[in-house]
């Protein structure tokens, strides 16, 4: 696909199919998610309309519920592909969300309880209690199903290993070296060093190795939270190259909104990753200077390839094809080689509508070729 | 030696449950309030079993820190979700329309000095001047110093309002005191902001950042005590200073699950003492125990008392 300029890409998250949360959640199938089902079946070529249905007016099943995950998966995979994405996956369909997922499926993690997120909203969030380890390959059955039904190359998006070290409590490795460092700060910081670098090790490589050994050609490493703890920016990148380590596939890092800056110069170490995939219309500009930053990459001579965010997946507001390709062309011209440029949304697109995403996918794609038209002359 | 909460504690799984019901509409505001009063008592009872020195109501019902003053101050309103320094937790981001002045409405609302044991000594915690000033969106003042002036003389008059109803200390959360890169003049700003709403008196609780890059500074604030994050701030960074005033030793972590042991954190105790020298120590959580989910944060509430009573 990198045949042709500005190729497309989605970064992670879809909104939930309503069927599959009805069925699971024990819920009355509405006449709504009907209606829904069929108009998107027909909008997205999704061949399994009928599949769907039989399923949802049959006594529930374990069974039947397997396979109606498996259907969200390819009813996703259609949906990208239809909206005219070049790497698609299955928008994590059936991930409890980026950080539970991988938690729940490794060693050494016990949630407590609820913590606020803002207002009344709250996350589960996990002590590593124990040292961490590796538990089950969690992201290889839907893997090898996103394989089977894609009709376009993929890449799979995968939490790395600072995040999930950043967004739990460090009771074991804090415990474990509590005599070494008497001041409480120094405590705190060199063992964290310690969490994230064994969720590298032990949990993040041997899922790697799992998905390239059943065929992944691309896999995303999702950040968010890499740039919190501006100090700490440099234990990524030794987890990063720790955990990539003979991982043979391509591999990209997604960040997002955060200060591009203090990535810098730290991630001009990692040695297996070559595209950095960043958020940049959440900014809030229709001229491109939120893409100024990109001038970085030129201060400090990283060469990498940029996924480059022209939609705001916190806004209903669709971004209008000639808006994205005048964004794909701004940044072109910063970057000074059109052929570094893949253009995708800024983050996951979870939180918007089924209509306003789809609306969102489709206007990349159509700015993404109206950037290559006029590039082309 | 005295011991404090410092902040917002968690709700419990029930308030959390009643919090999620009414957001969908399926609990009425009367049903939500017995809930989160209930939960208020049910703190209160763990800080008289721990023997704290202060009784504070856990602000259960504050969204963030400058929330309720969108309600008890003019001119303010609650705008977009920003990241809460380097959590990952977020507040709404104060937009400051007009001049900010005490309307004083709402005040009993998020002050539950109702609630508190008659006799006990009773904390009321408020935000800081500079970070209320910082981490807002400034559409009506010229300039930061303008405003923090204003927030400051409409926090000194809460405080004798809070005074009038019962409360007889004062905690000022203050977090960007100690963010990187102050500038002089923001912490003179700060200096006479607190002149203004501490007067010689209160905590001013410094997290979340090394404070010993502003402490030669803060030691000459117009304040009684200074509260310090020493998981943020390593102690020997302090070691030289002239500590005049008591030092809020914040050595329970909030943002931790892992419980301290009582041996260490008195020897941390007696390290502070030695090295510094303050007027007098208090034992602190290191900020907010709301980081936390509530059945960790109660064996936190736990330790405070339990190594409270090993010192004493």
């Amino acid at each position: 696909m990198k045949d042709r300029l500005f190729p497309t890409q989605e970064i992670g998250s879809l909104p939930k199919a309503p069927w599959l949360l009805a069925y699971i959640r024990n819920q009355k199938i509405e006449e709504k998610q009907l209606e829904d089902l069929s108009k998107w079946s027909k909008t997205t070529g999704f061949e399994n309309e009928s599949e769907v249905r039989s399923i949802l007016a049959s006594p529930r099943t374990s069974q039947a519920q397997e396979r109606l995950r498996e259907l969200a998966s390819i009813f996703a995979i259609r949906y990208l592909e239809s909206a005219g994405l070049d790497f698609v996956y299955d928008g994590e369909q059936n991930r409890i969300e980026m950080y539970e997922h991988p938690v729940r499926h490794s060693n050494g993690f016990e949630f407590y309880g609820n913590v606020r997120s803002f207002d009344n909203r709250y996350y589960r969030k996990a002590a590593c209690v124990d040292k961490v380890g590796f538990r089950d390959a969690y992201h290889l059955d839907e893997f090898k199903l996103v394989k089977e039904h894609a009709k376009r190359p993929t890449k799979v998006p995968i939490t790395g290993p600072y995040t999930i070290a950043e967004w739990s409590f460090n009771e074991y490795y804090q415990q474990r070296r509590s005599k070494d460092f008497p001041d409480l700060q120094k405590l705190k910081f060199e063992t964290k060093r310690d969490f994230v670098l064994d969720v590298a090790r032990e949990i993040l490589s041997p899922n790697l190795k799992a998905l390239v050994e059943a065929g992944a050609e691309w896999i995303q490493v999702d950040e968010p939270a890499l740039t919190t703890k501006p100090d700490e920016v440099p234990f990524f990148v030794e987890a990063f190259n720790e955990c990539t380590k003979a991982v043979g596939c391509k591999l990209s890092l997604h960040v997002c909104f955060s200060n591009y800056r203090l990535l810098y110069p730290h991630i001009l170490e990692l040695k297996n990753c070559s595209q950095l995939a960043l958020e940049f219309a959440n900014r809030g500009d229709d001229r491109g200077d939120a893409y100024d930053q990109l001038k970085l990459l030129n201060e400090f001579g990283d060469e990498r390839e940029i996924g480059l965010g022209v939609a705001d997946v916190h806004v209903d507001r669709v971004e209008s094809p000639d808006l994205v390709r005048h964004r794909i062309e701004y940044a072109s011209k910063i970057l000074a080689n059109p052929a570094r440029v893949y253009v995708n949304p800024d983050c996951g697109l979870r939180t918007r509508s089924w209509d306003v995403a789809y609306a969102k996918l489709t206007s990349i794609s159509k700015g993404a070729d109206l950037a290559r038209r006029a590039l082309s002359g | 030696m005295e011991a404090h909460l410092t902040g917002v504690y968690p709700r419990s799984e029930k308030l959390v449950a009643a919090t999620r019901a009414a957001v969908r509409g399926n609990l009425p505001q009367g049903e939500l309030d017995k809930v989160l009063e209930e939960d208020t008592k049910a703190l209160i009872r763990l800080e008289e079993q721990s023997s704290l020195d202060s009784f504070v109501d856990g602000q259960l019902n504050w969204q963030d820190l400058f929330r309720p003053f969108t309600e008890i101050f003019t001119g303010i309103q609650a705008a977009t979700l920003t990241r809460w320094f380097d959590n990952n937790t977020f507040y709404r981001k104060p937009i400051i329309n007009e001049k900010v002045i005490l309307k004083g409405d709402a005040l009993k609302q998020y002050f539950r000095v109702d609630l508190l044991p008659k006799g006990g000594s009773k904390k009321a915690i408020l935000p800081g001047p500079l970070t209320f000033a910082l981490m807002s969106e400034n559409k009506a003042y010229q300039s930061i110093s303008d405003l923090v002036d204003d927030i400051s003389k409409a926090l000194k008059a809460t405080v004798r309002k809070l005074q009038a109803l019962g409360y007889d200390r004062f905690q000022f959360n203050d977090p960007s005191i100690s963010s990187p890169n102050r500038t002089k003049n923001e912490l003179t700003t700060a200096k006479q902001a607190y002149e203004t709403c501490a007067q010689g008196k209160g905590l001013l609780q410094t997290y979340f950042a090394n404070a010993s890059n502003v402490i030669d500074t803060l030691l000459d604030f117009p304040v009684e005590a200074i509260g310090i994050d020493l998981y943020s701030t390593p102690l020997e960074a302090l070691k030289g200073h002239d500590f005049n005033k008591i030092l809020g030793c914040g050595c329970i972590d909030g943002r931790n699950s892992l419980l301290e042991s009582p041996d260490r954190l008195k020897a941390i105790l007696h390290k502070a003492q030695e090295q510094l020298h303050p007027r007098d120590l208090y034992l602190m959580p290191n900020c907010d125990l709301e980081f936390l989910p509530r059945s960790v944060a109660e064996k936190k509430l736990h330790l405070l008392g339990e190594t409270k009573r090993l010192l004493d």
